[in-house]
């Protein structure tokens, strides 16, 4: 294989012995010297500043002179609630936001007017929440798209070293795939690992990941932090973002804290443990890593929803539980495992192969969602934005979507005041934080959209609430008051299911556990038998019979 | 559960999130945000400056030419807007006004069609014709584009069938008065039908269940339907009203032209005339966003600029080309502060020549 080492970028890459500069791009462009993709290599480690980064919109200041640098071997962690600009610092930094004021400089080299495009080939890569593969591409073509190789006649690709290649790569990122497969066979956590790949295809060493883990189970989340930390060995820059904070204490080197678009503090990982991170980040205290309520005494409570050997393949099967009047369950299990499928069976989205559904022991037969809740049944989506909101819709109407049947009309129209009364009922109760009911629900952040999906499904006075994955893409902060929240509308009778990935929600929060593995309920804990330790081992299915 | 008892309000920090302007209605700026108050001042702004260049184009005779004109894409281009609010598209709205047409046309020269009854029969024709796109969009479940481009040249068939070869000439007179006939001077009663159905509209959009859960069902169809809002039926009816709308239509060409034939609707480009208005009016193809009002000033502002390069003395075979100016203009209009900004972003730029 030939190299180019005649195109160093500086000093900093000059330091570097030359075994390790395999990585060269030329001098201005920072185009990489027709050497990208040719197989896994050593690099040149770079250190990437930001100093002084300032952005608003609409006249909002979003970040405010923030100084960060992501040093090589390093895994750099940006923590803070929504809306604390932690999102816009790595898109400024990967190029998809210009910056109102600052500068970005990577090694020696100032950086002007980034775009993701010069971003990528300076070698700075963005992994984004969500991954944004060709979904009906091949795994090849998506890690070498806008570098295909070209085979020996120049207009033809040379697929087959490519494919060679993209093993190695896929190999490197811990990932059993072959590179034929299209992309939309792959689960979420393996197009993030491929999102990986692609960064080291392209030769990136700086490289963001933001909130990568929050579509992850805790299993494919071990996965990513394996490959980050063996990326971390070799000499990448790694910037990581999330809202879980045992993740970032349990990887990072270093830690940005961000609040309200300003930098607040910035420490070792040595330095800090999670309530100094959880105080700069909310700059309060939190209370609850102890039981939201006194544990639930069954006597005397009605039982409100009872699912008898439900069963919707090839989701899961024979599900069988009942929930009583004030009762929090739990359904825990990874994702996959069946728990949503049991929600939107609950809830006539999906079909019933066999099994009954009963609310307050009336059986629901033909279950849609109209029906399920003007018989008393909600379901609180896990996927908000997809399932949830209506993003161009102002607050009022996105909270009174549930029961528009039911709103107050004067012949056939709906009387308007009644409307908003109801509306600022609901959010008044749920303590929406918002500029006014009018506010589109988009502005919101995380948590005041949560607060405002709950406030609509209030409105249709629920007996029994399925709440799935209530505090994904929820602060860390505004997740306590949604504990709460879900404690209080259970002391008023309200029976629960809560859905959830995160155990130590559902040790806090639930009466009961049921726990799913592959379509099946494999255990159940009651009380004080919640914890962590009892928890884990079901959930991965170390005790399926 | 049915008492609203306050929660606890969270010991959150006592400042509220920085919240981007929103629909922003009630406060001054946010009322120039509104794309109404915007064509409204684009209305009265070419019309102040034709005015000026050429004085006979204030005249009441050609308000109320300019008004009549709109009327047809106004009740068209409001059906359309209701489908586009659902994020569907109808594009058999110019033969659906054409079967209306010819089908009162031909009884009415021949046998002296009551009006009354004619209306009524335009109305159950656009009935009819819109149950056919209800059917293949919302139970079949067909693409919209693909099953009104279907219907539309089964439709346009159909027309062509109904007229034979033949075309409608000498409609009684009680017709073409009805479509020359001022309310008041400068004011002809087709606007005045044209703005009752605009309030109609309106109510019904923003005040009946139905036409509420359209906006639902157009932004996010997926999350309306866990909202529990029936979805099919819904859009059902939103190309039941748009064929209702597109038959009076028809009604209402017969009366004001005084003719119709195989290719009538089609050769005055409805539907296109009638997406545009929408556009224009501020009515995004994404569905959910937008409304009547909006697409009745556009419209009419449509009318208007037509009017004027007639008086400018450009040739009418720039029509289309003007038209398809101003979709462009109201579309690029509409990309400020939407979502779709990032993904209507200028191509990428060249890597940037790093500052030495």
């Amino acid at each position: 294989m030939h190299l180019s080492l005649a195109g160093h970028m500086g000093p900093s890459a000059e330091q570097v012995p030359a075994e390790r500069g395999l990585l060269s791009r030329e001098p201005g462009t920072g185009r990489l010297s027709g050497e990208a993709g040719r197989g896994p290599a050593p690099l040149v480690g770079m250190r990437y500043q930001g100093r002084s980064l300032t952005k608003s919109f609409d006249g909002a200041t979003v970040l405010s002179q923030v100084d960060i640098a992501f040093e090589p071997g390093e895994i750099h962690s940006v923590v803070g609630e929504n809306g604390a600009g932690k999102s816009t610092l790595v898109k400024i930094m990967a190029g998809i936001y210009q910056p109102d004021s600052g500068e970005l400089t990577l090694g020696e080299e100032r950086l002007g007017g980034l775009s993701p495009r010069s971003a990528q080939h300076r070698g700075i890569y963005l992994v984004p929440q969500e991954p944004a593969l060709m979904q009906s591409l091949s795994i090849t073509e998506n890690l070498f798209v806008g570098i295909l190789r070209r085979g020996r006649l120049r207009f033809n690709v040379d697929w087959r070293s490519m494919r060679r290649e993209a093993s190695a790569y896929l190999a490197r990122v811990g990932l059993d795939v072959s590179p034929e497969q299209k992309a939309e066979e792959l689960s979420i956590a393996q197009q993030q690992l491929v999102e990986c790949a692609r960064a080291l295809v392209h030769r990136c060493v700086v490289i963001f990941f933001d909130e990568p883990t929050s579509p992850l189970t805790a299993k494919e989340a071990g996965t990513l932090f394996e490959v980050m930390g063996s990326l971390r060995a070799d000499g990448y820059t790694l910037g990581f973002i999330s809202h879980r904070l045992d993740e970032v204490l349990a990887i990072s080197d270093r830690v940005t804290v961000l609040r309200d678009g300003g930098k607040v503090m910035a420490a070792l990982r040595s330095e800090v443990d999670k309530a100094v991170l959880v105080k700069g980040m909310v700059g309060r205290e939190l209370t609850t890593q102890e039981r939201v309520r006194p544990h639930f005494d069954a006597t005397g409570r009605q039982e409100m929803l009872a699912v008898e050997d439900l069963t919707s393949q090839p989701a899961f099967e024979g599900v069988t539980f009942s929930v009583r009047e004030g009762e929090i369950v739990g359904l825990a299990g990874l994702v996959g495992s069946g728990r949503t499928e049991v929600a939107e069976t609950i809830f006539g989205i999906r079909s019933t192969d066999r099994g009954t559904v009963r609310l307050a022991g009336k059986p629901l037969q033909h279950r849609t969602p109209r029906t399920c809740i003007d018989a008393g049944l909600v379901y609180l989506p896990e996927d908000r934005g997809r399932h949830g909101i209506f993003a161009e819709v102002e607050v009022e109407r996105n909270v009174t979507a549930g029961v528009i049947p039911h709103l107050d009309r004067a012949g056939p129209l709906i009387k308007p005041a009644a409307e908003r009364l109801m509306a600022k009922q609901a959010t008044d109760r749920t303590a929406v934080r918002m500029a006014s009911l009018d506010t589109l629900i988009k502005a919101l952040s995380g948590g005041n959209q949560q607060r405002a999906m709950l406030s609509r499904w209030l409105l249709a006075n629920p007996r029994v609430a399925i709440f799935d994955e209530p505090t994904r893409g929820v602060d860390v902060g505004a997740k306590d008051d949604i504990y709460q929240l879900v404690a209080q509308l259970a002391e008023e009778g309200l029976a629960c299911v809560f859905i959830s990935s995160e155990l130590s929600e559902l040790t806090i929060t639930c009466d009961r556990v049921l726990v799913m593995y592959e379509g099946r309920v494999v255990g159940e804990l009651s009380g004080t038998e919640i914890t962590d330790a009892n928890l884990g081992p079901l959930i991965v299915g170390a005790q399926h019979k | 559960m049915s008492a609203l008892s306050p929660l606890p309000v969270p010991a959150a920090p006592a400042e509220v999130p920085p919240v981007l302007a929103g629909a922003g209605f009630g406060t001054a700026l946010g009322l120039l945000r509104r794309r109404e108050v915007q064509l409204l001042a684009a209305i009265l702004g070419l019309f102040a400056l034709c005015t000026a260049l050429h004085p006979q184009f204030g005249v009441s005779s050609n308000i109320a030419f300019i008004l009549a004109d709109s009327a047809i894409i106004m009740i068209v281009g409001v059906g359309q807007t209701i489908v586009v609010l659902g994020r569907g598209i109808d594009l058999s709205v110019s033969p659906v006004l054409g079967i209306a047409a010819v089908s009162i046309g031909f009884p009415a020269s021949a046998s002296n069609l009551n009006i009354w009854l004619g209306l009524l029969i335009a109305l159950l024709i656009g009935f009819g014709l819109g149950i056919g796109n209800g059917i293949l969009v919302s139970l079949v479940g067909i693409p919209p584009i693909i099953a009104t481009l279907a219907t539309l040249t089964i439709y346009g068939g159909f027309q062509f069938i109904i007229c034979g070869g033949y075309s409608v000439i000498n409609i009684p007179a009680v017709y073409t008065n009805f479509g020359s006939a001022n309310i008041l001077p400068g004011v002809p009663w087709l606007i005045v039908i044209g703005a009752g159905v605009v309030a109609l509209a309106y109510l019904f959009l923003t005040r009946t269940v139905t036409g509420r859960s359209v906006y639902a069902v157009g932004n996010n169809a997926d999350a309306a339907f866990r909202a529990g809002i029936p979805v099919r039926r819904v859009l059902f009816t939103t190309y039941v009203i748009s064929g209702v709308l597109a038959g009076l239509a028809g009604f209402i060409y017969l009366a004001q032209i005084g003719s119709a034939t195989s290719t009538s609707g089609s050769d005055g480009n409805t539907n296109l005339m009638s997406i545009a208005a929408a556009l224009i009016g501020g009515t995004t193809l994404l569905g959910g966003r937008g409304g009547p009002v909006g697409t009745a000033l556009g419209a009419v502002f449509l009318s208007e600029a037509l009017q004027a390069m007639i008086s400018f003395r450009i040739n009418e075979l720039w029509d289309p080309a003007g038209v398809g100016v101003l979709i462009l203009i109201a579309v690029v209009a509409d990309r400020r502060g939407s979502p779709v900004r990032h993904m209507l972003r200028p191509p990428l730029r060249p890597p940037a020549k790093a500052i030495p």
